[in-house]
């Protein structure tokens, strides 16, 4: 006798374990890692499928708020497709949903037929829904929608019910947010590679170069930027900067100041004037904080004018393989609510130097010192190769080796031809490149011990070359012309290459170049074959025979 | 970042003064020449066109003086330059023998005394 209690406890024991294991199975079904790989819409169908087997029920859907925050809208359904497909909506806080939405937790509704008022959506009346359960869809505390579930013959829900549905309600939660953060930073990453200048300037006896490395984390690409400006033909607008956060929102204030650089930049000179305005326009926003550098690049001089608003100090690398920062004074970072005006500093490039801007993210890292960041950079940039390019290249590599790099990084390289006794340049056929050409030639002379009447003599043959080549050469279009000087035995041999064919001089008093040459060079030799035309000058440097 | 030239006119009486600081080359030159021509006015009687400041020219300013010269001539009117002494540009005028067809002053001074100005 005394077993048939005991026989009883085993069977309701058994069948509570039966029950444990059940649901253990149902939670798996609902949190199974391969649905992650699902993109959202398939993952929410496949979501509705597995809840409405489980829990036996006739219908499920996910309603989402919308960007105004006072909106639900039918996003995913089953056994209530056309709530979907006409884009149902109703206010927070009103009917069944929406009352979920605004009370922020699971309601029931046991039997419609007694409460048809608890409703206001039509088509559950129609599809003679009698039983309601419905959970908020919760991220960070914030309601993002509602998950419910419905039967068409009465039905009592029990807290099982409930646990089990607002697990996969956070389940959908979660894959929602993933999904719009996702969308979100390709969104801003998209935006930023538009901002990004695709084709750099490449001005005579100047090489630039940059590279942009977005953050190892999608959605923390957005703030970083460099530009450059194409002010007149003979100077260049230099920026970088960096929007404080991440995502779209920084990527499109990134955005916004980008154009305003530019516009400032086309109005005023000074790089300081420049980053004054920009720091009234950056009050008038009210938006977040940002750091930044503007410079003007004199393509003659190679003079450097810059002004920094908090932006890491640039790196100026010396022809001798030395570097040194421009720690000069700066202002503030911008949208600091501090009313700051900015100062003009000048550095001057020699031949071989090199100018490095950068973003913090390539110096900054957790738990190290700025100063042993600023240090690697120092060694990195020492140590590549000259070529701008894979300077660039080198230095992003190096400083980001084995580092899940946190923050997008951005870096612009500007340098200055080395004068050595070769020198070789490819200039675009536009007259405006002229003036250019006769500084770095005059440049180039001096180095070379020439006199000033050897620098005024070649700038002079030179620049009639070109013009040549110009004029006659070419018809519009993106032309080039070579210009390659070299001195053997103090004697220096320019010649200049073009790929089109010389007209006859045009009009009475053209063709006065050939003779001007002439004039100022030991000799002058012009070469005309199927390939283009080859200017080759000659004069001895300095005071000598 | 200052024009390549700058061109700055002055007229007295029947007398136009041009005087061109910087440098003069395919890039400026036939803005400069436009702008050169429209100053001289048919009441003009001569234009002098100061080069002490021009620190570089070429062939295409060469072009522009000898063009200038051909249609002042047709219209009866002179054209003097002024070119230091042992400049560049005068080298370069030199090159081209343009004193044979522009009469050269070394100073402003003397240009205007030339052309019969009070200035």
């Amino acid at each position: 006798m005394s077993s048939e209690p005991s026989n009883h406890e085993d069977a309701a024991a058994e069948s509570v374990a039966e029950e444990a294991v059940t649901r253990l199975e149902d939670v798996q079904r609902v949190t199974d890692a391969a649905l992650a790989y699902l993109d959202l819409d398939d993952l929410l169908a496949e979501l509705l499928n597995r809840v409405t087997e489980i829990l036996e029920v006739d219908t499920a859907a996910v309603l989402l708020v919308e960007d105004d925050g006072r909106t639900l809208a039918a996003r995913a359904a089953k056994g209530l497709e056309e709530e979907v497909e006409e884009g149902f909506r109703l206010p927070v806080g009103r009917g069944f949903a929406g009352r979920v939405a605004f009370r922020r937790e699971p309601i029931v509704i046991p039997d419609l037929e007694r409460t048809p008022g608890e409703v206001v959506n039509p088509l559950l009346r129609e599809k003679r829904v009698r039983s309601l359960l419905g959970v908020p869809l919760i991220v960070e505390a914030e309601v993002i929608g509602v998950l419910h579930v419905g039967t068409t013959s009465a039905r009592e829900f029990s807290d099982g019910d409930i646990e089990l549905l607002q697990m996969v309600a956070d389940r959908v939660a979660l894959a929602i947010e993933r999904s719009r953060l996702a969308v979100q930073s390709q969104i801003a990453e998209t935006l930023q590679r538009s901002l990004l200048p695709r084709n750099l300037p490449r001005p005579p006896g100047l090489a630039l170069a940059a590279r942009y490395l977005p953050a190892a984390h999608e959605s923390a690409v957005g703030g970083d930027w460099y530009d450059v400006i194409e002010l007149s033909p003979r100077r260049l607008g230099l920026t970088i900067g960096d929007v404080a956060g991440h995502g779209l929102a920084a990527a499109t204030y990134m955005g916004r100041l980008r154009s305003a650089v530019r516009a400032y930049a086309l109005d005023v000179e000074s790089p300081g004037e420049v980053l004054t305005r920009l720091a009234q326009f950056a009050e008038h926003e009210h938006s977040r904080m940002a750091t930044v550098i503007y410079a003007t690049l004199n393509l003659d001089t190679w003079a450097v004018d810059f002004a920094r608003a908090g932006h890491p100090y640039p790196l100026h690398l010396k022809a001798d393989g030395s570097a040194e920062f421009l720690s000069a004074e700066a202002g503030p970072p911008l949208g600091t609510g501090a009313v700051a005006t900015y100062e003009d500093h000048r550095v001057t490039l020699d031949a071989g130097e090199t100018l490095i801007f950068y973003t913090d993210g390539l110096i900054e890292r957790r738990g190290q010192l700025l100063s042993d960041g600023e240090t690697a950079l120092v060694e990195a940039a020492a140590d590549a190769p000259d070529d701008p390019e894979l300077k660039c290249r080198v230095i992003l590599s190096k400083l980001t080796e084995g580092i899940d790099v946190a923050d997008d990084v951005a870096v612009l390289a500007v340098q200055s031809i080395g004068l050595g006794e070769l020198l070789e340049v490819e200039v675009p056929a536009e007259a405006e490149q002229l003036a250019t050409l006769r500084h770095l030639i005059r440049r180039w002379v001096a180095t070379h011990d020439g006199t000033d009447d050897d620098c005024a003599a070649f700038a002079i043959a030179v620049s009639e070359a070109c013009a040549n080549s110009i004029e006659h050469a070419y018809g519009p279009g993106d032309a080039t012309i070579t210009l390659r000087a070299s001195l053997v035995d103090g004697e220096a041999k320019l010649t200049v290459r073009d790929r089109g064919e010389w007209r006859d001089p045009r009009g009475a008093n053209r063709g006065l170049g050939i003779p001007v040459m002439k004039e100022f060079m030991d000799d002058v030799q012009i070469e005309t074959g199927d390939d283009g035309t080859t200017v080759e000058l000659r004069r001895r440097l300095g005071d000598g025979p | 970042m200052p024009e390549l030239a700058r061109l700055s006119l002055e007229s007295d009486g029947d007398v136009e003064l041009a005087r061109v600081a910087g440098e003069v080359d395919a890039s400026n030159v036939d803005d400069l020449s436009l702008r050169l021509l429209e100053a001289v006015t048919n009441k003009s009687r001569a234009l002098v066109l100061d080069l002490t400041e021009t620190v570089y020219i070429d062939s295409s300013g060469i072009s522009l003086i000898f063009d200038a010269a051909a249609r002042l001539r047709n219209r009866r009117q002179q054209l003097r330059l002024v070119v230091p002494p042992r400049s560049f540009v005068g080298e370069v005028l030199a090159a081209v023998s343009m004193e044979r067809s522009v009469p050269i002053d070394p100073d402003l001074a003397g240009a205007l005394r030339a052309v019969g100005s009070s200035g």
